[in-house]
């Protein structure tokens, strides 16, 4: 028998320390129930050491993605006030393993919402849109990994960035992004390479907590997913994500 | 050299006409000679004028970073629209039309006035558009296999084919040409994402490099002219029977439906 604390151990050491670990293979692999029981109890871990929860990122959104890991589900992962960089801030590289970057967009949630939901009723419950940046950092070398590895490892969620709230009163399903790294250019998408429209991502949060017996909260926040590619970090780098009719959001790598 | 030049066009001018792909054109020019692949367009453009064929614009090709890298160069290209290229919204298109077709969202500008200068500049390129709409164009290739360098599509008048012009005209400030989002949807699939800054930073910034171009070429863009200003994202294989659908946030959408075989 696997054992799943103990799996949850490793991945929490790695995301506390910022080691890289190999993948969970042969008979250590897991199924993706597994995968998220250990998700979930390295999740535990991090609330017990005094972290608050304030949230989900959801994962796989883009088909280029599903295609590239072979699945044709989305995943979802657990936010935590640690994970939480100040817009405008900076981070350091020594807090990562590999870290990359990609553009998203955020709902804030003003009701909680749980379960099987139509686009109505889960737009009900969001009560502001912003701009987004995602750290997104693999524990595993080479960041390469299978379905299970990456849910276990939080859906290689490590830190994120939200900009300016607005009210969610603008058709967001298709808005341009241009992601920067030293003021050039890097990615270029639409927010409709989030399963097409933003909104369906929050629909399918919605469903998969559901599933762990979780509610979207209010005043929880909801990263509905990469846009385009990521982009690699670097020491020195200035990274800014600008987002059609939501504006700007922006970091910095001290070292 | 001349003589290669004039072959070149042949080559091309017969595999259009023929609907048989012909072998890449820049052994018979000199290597990096992008001049010289004009030269052969060029030659091309007066055959068609002569044969009848009104010329009612011009079409940027090479504008996303990644296509240049592809290809090794740092700067777009241009060729010719012909009025009989213009596919109405809701016609469907025989795939025959068009060699080894694929699909490029884009917006389309429609000139208002006179851009015959050198000198031109953003402001007086903005000024003179009157309207855009969101457009999809089918490139294709008369080069077997899109084995194409530059020279090669630079010659072949810049891989265009036909284009499909939406209907929801809006002018410069109803829109964000830059930040603007798009997707296109292959039979309800999403096949290319992008925005208006994968287009040379701006679809405005390619608009002015062509007008400038134009002006010395001795073609400069005028009242009336359609100018397909560059994809904004990945360009899409296409087949008998699809039907294609991009959506420009700001200009609306606009299909291209293919004929089933």
């Amino acid at each position: 028998m696997k054992n799943l604390a103990e799996a949850a151990v490793t991945v929490d050491e790695a995301a506390r320390t910022a080691t890289a670990i190999p993948q969970f293979e042969g008979e250590n692999s897991f199924s993706v129930d597994e995968a998220y029981a250990v998700q979930a109890m390295s999740i535990a871990r991090r609330l017990d050491r005094g972290e608050k929860r304030v949230g989900v990122k959801m994962g796989l959104t883009s088909r280029a993605k599903m295609i590239q890991v072979g699945v044709d589900e989305v995943i979802w992962g657990r936010l935590t006030d640690d994970m939480r960089v100040e817009e405008g801030g900076s981070i350091s590289m020594a807090d990562y393993v590999h870290p990359r970057v990609e553009p998203e967009v955020a709902f804030l949630m003003g009701a909680p919402l749980s379960g099987d939901v139509s686009n109505l009723e889960a737009m009900a419950a969001v009560e502001a849109v912003a701009p987004a940046l995602e750290i997104i950092d693999s524990r595993y070398k080479d960041f390469k990994f299978a379905l299970g590895d990456v849910v276990a490892d939080n859906s290689s969620s490590s830190g994120f960035v939200v900009g300016d709230w607005r009210a969610p009163d603008i058709d967001f399903s298709n808005l341009g992004i241009v992601l920067s790294a030293d003021g050039r250019p890097v990615q270029i998408g639409s927010s409709a390479a989030i399963l097409g429209n933003p909104v369906r991502s929050l629909v399918a949060a919605a469903r998969m907590v559901a599933r762990w017996g979780e509610t979207l909260e209010p005043g929880w926040i909801v990263l509905a997913g990469g846009a385009t590619a990521a982009h690699p970090l670097a020491a020195g780098m200035t990274v800014r994500s600008e987002t059609q009719d939501l504006g700007t959001v922006g970091f910095s790598v001290a070292d | 050299m001349t003589e290669n030049i004039q072959k070149a066009a042949d080559l091309l001018f017969e595999a259009h006409a023929s609907g048989v792909p012909c072998d890449p054109v820049r052994e018979l020019l000199p290597e990096g000679d992008v001049d010289a692949a004009y030269a052969v367009q060029d030659i091309n453009t007066r055959r068609w004028l002569d044969a009848g064929r009104r010329l009612v614009g011009r079409k940027i090709g090479l504008t996303s970073k990644s296509v240049q890298a592809q290809l090794g160069v740092d700067q777009p290209d241009y060729g010719m629209l012909y009025a009989d290229m213009d596919v109405a919204e809701g016609e469907e298109i025989d795939v025959s039309r068009v060699m080894q077709p694929k699909v490029e969202a884009e917006i389309a500008f429609i000139i208002g006035d006179d851009l015959n200068s050198e000198q031109l500049t953003s402001a007086d390129v903005m000024g003179a558009i009157d309207y855009a709409v969101a457009a999809i164009e089918v490139v294709g290739s008369r080069v077997a296999n899109w084995d194409i360098r530059i020279l090669d599509t630079v010659a072949d008048n810049a891989s265009s084919g036909l284009y499909v012009l939406g209907h929801e005209p809006k002018r410069m400030g109803e829109f964000d040409p830059r930040l603007c989002g798009m997707v296109m949807e292959k039979s309800g699939e999403p096949v290319s994402v992008g925005a208006g800054a994968a287009c040379l930073g701006s679809p405005v910034s390619a608009t002015l490099w062509l007008a400038k171009v134009m002006a010395k070429a001795g073609r400069p863009l005028g009242k009336g002219d359609v100018v397909l200003s560059g994809a904004l994202g990945p360009m899409a294989p296409v087949a008998p029977g699809d039907v294609v659908e991009a959506r420009i946030h700001g200009l609306g959408s606009v299909r291209a439906a293919f004929a089933a075989e």
